[in-house]
């Protein structure tokens, strides 16, 4: 089985997010980049399916920090790595990223596809979908469970209320990945230093265009409506204010015995 | 201008983002527009009966669409779009949504703009907001011409959930559209609730990515254990198989409206704040003040997570002994 990871390197979620005063796009200088939280579900869904089905993982990573995330990928257990060069606009566009990854898995008669479901910067669009209609293959999004069954992948999708939805479907493929079938492994220090000297492939791409019927992208930070009232600034303010709302409200624990 | 409406129906119930995003056809709507709702099911009700603020309907009506996949729907949504030729096309951020969505927008050659919240509509020209980064970030963006716009649940108000007239429903053939289906259904796995039903619980203490790794969320279970609370984590934490499951909050764990929510270290992704921010009380800590959780909570603090989590308990020991 011919598996492809993608890689993402996007704003960590929990950082600071300043915006430049024109409002054209984050100040990328107070930026922290790393692998969408997503994408490493998806490099862990990957290599899990190679194990149970043989074959190789090819990692393809896009973004500032991206070499990184492919010798993390190596050590996980991929076979290949390759780094796409061009740019993907002020937000990583997965529309114009998955032209790239069509064609690189066209070339290498790839079976699968695997990504994160999103990313919180796919204004104009999620990735596997995108993919998946770009090859006219069948596509899940926001998978928690695959499986490699008597030659057809059986793949678990959350459908929200913790519902469940297994299906069957068969190769080729594109997969969305919420949550891998089991938690990212760990890479010890001297795996990655191995992985360190593991060649890189690089493949450029044209640079991302936008549509002419979507202008004008303007970036500005969320201002609280209303951010209710604030509880204290010590811990101790907090916690009296905290067990006093809950006492007038009967909602202490004590209260109800 | 003509708006075709993706509505969704689960478990016989027309889901309520197909009321929310009628009311967002509608709120960019002239009198001279046409709105046009979309209904993909096993059944024409429970849709017909609630989606009387669109001005016509067109129902795929089949008896393998109960729970239609995404692939499904695509296909359907393409025939319709390609036969109904309207200038926008509304779909849910929701799990079959997200699938739909883009594969309509590539194979119709439309523009999408995903996470919307907000549209406002100015001579030919339609705004759009949508957030970014987990909430923390609003784009603006210019929509001059036809598109898809992925809706976010809870961005707009329901739409009045009124009858559509029979007489305005058309319906379409989907038989061809399901012809070499290349993904089955096996089973749908309903979430088992024998050790909590988040959706029922009265008290919630929720942990978020703050709580740092499992020994964080030992530090809350005296605490919730004080409270009666059952403890719930978002996405994150239930990723990292630091809670089960059945114990996530948000759009794609449990949907919850407990009389008090505690959201320890959560930030309020748009996804989080879809299963929460109904609650009666919600009370945030978190040490970024821009986290977006503040928006929906009623009280919050920006203290440490774990001093707090630490001087509450101790306070309420201290009232307990004292009863």
């Amino acid at each position: 089985m011919n598996i492809l990871a993608v890689l993402r390197m996007t704003p960590d979620p929990a950082g600071e997010f300043e915006v430049r005063e024109d409002g054209s796009g984050l100040d990328r200088e107070w930026v922290d980049f790393q692998l969408s939280d997503f994408d490493e579900q998806a490099l862990e869904e990957a290599i899990l399916l190679k194990e149970a089905s043989g074959g190789r993982v090819t990692a393809i990573a896009i973004g500032e920090g991206a070499n990184r995330a492919l010798q993390m990928a190596v050590a996980r257990g991929a076979d290949e790595a390759v780094l796409i060069e061009g740019e993907p606009g002020e937000l990583l566009s997965s529309r114009w990223l998955a032209e790239a990854v069509v064609a690189l898995a066209r070339e290498r008669g790839t079976d699968v596809i695997l990504s994160g479901v999103q990313t919180g910067e796919d204004l104009f669009g999620q990735f596997a979908p995108y993919a998946g209609a770009m090859l006219d293959w069948p596509h899940v999004s926001g998978t928690s469970r695959i499986a490699w069954v008597s030659g057809a992948l059986h793949v678990a999708q959350e459908r929200g209320g913790g519902v469940t939805a297994n299906y069957r479907v068969g190769l080729p493929v594109v997969l969305g990945v919420q949550t891998a079938t089991k938690v990212p492994r760990y890479v010890s220090g001297s795996k990655l230093r191995e992985a360190s000297k593991t060649s890189i492939a690089r493949v450029s791409v044209s640079d991302f265009v936008p549509s002419p019927s979507v202008r004008t992208l303007h970036l500005k930070p969320l201002v609280q409506a209303g951010g209710g009232e604030s509880l204290g600034d010590t811990a101790e303010q907090v916690a009296d204010r905290i067990a006093t709302i809950l006492a007038e409200r009967g909602l202490t624990g004590v209260r109800l015995v | 201008m003509k708006i075709l409406v993706c509505t969704e129906t689960r478990s016989g119930q027309l889901d309520s983002v197909s009321l929310e995003m009628l009311s967002a056809a509608r709120s960019v709507a002239r009198s001279d527009d046409e709105i046009v709702a979309l209904v993909v099911g096993d059944a024409i009700e429970p849709a017909a009966g609630r989606i009387g603020s669109a001005d016509r309907a067109v129902a795929a009506i089949d008896g393998t669409l109960d729970l239609p996949t995404a692939e499904a729907y695509a296909r359907i949504a393409l025939e319709v779009v390609e036969a109904e030729a309207p200038d926008l096309v509304l779909v849910a951020y929701s799990s079959v949504g997200l699938d739909v969505a883009p594969d309509l927008a590539l194979r119709c050659g439309l523009p999408l703009v995903s996470y919307v919240v907000s549209l406002t509509r100015a001579e030919s020209r339609l705004s759009v907001v949508s957030q970014l980064y987990g909430g923390k970030v609003l784009a603006s963006v210019d929509v001059d011409g036809r598109a898809v716009l992925m809706i976010n649940p809870g961005a707009f108000p329901e739409a009045p959930a009124g009858a559509i007239d029979a007489q305005a429903i058309i319906i379409h053939d989907p038989s061809a559209s399901l012809r070499g289906l290349k993904i089955e259904l096996l089973e749908e796995v309903l979430p088992d609730l024998a050790d909590v039903d988040l959706a029922v619980a009265e008290r919630i203490v929720c942990v978020g990515r703050g709580i740092g790794d499992e020994n964080g969320i030992e530090l809350v279970r005296p605490l919730a254990a004080l409270l009666k609370a059952d403890i719930a984590g978002s996405r994150p934490v239930v990723d990292n198989g630091w809670l089960p499951k059945i114990r996530q909050v948000g759009k794609s764990g449990r949907k919850v409206k407990p009389k008090l929510y505690l959201a320890l270290g959560v930030s309020g992704a748009p996804e989080h704040l879809e299963g929460m921010s109904r609650s009666d009380l919600i009370i945030a800590v978190n040490i970024d003040p821009k986290a977006p959780i503040f928006g929906v909570a009623h009280y919050g603090a920006t203290c440490d997570l774990f001093d707090l989590i630490g001087a509450l308990t101790e306070r309420l020991q201290t009232e307990q002994a004292q009863c």
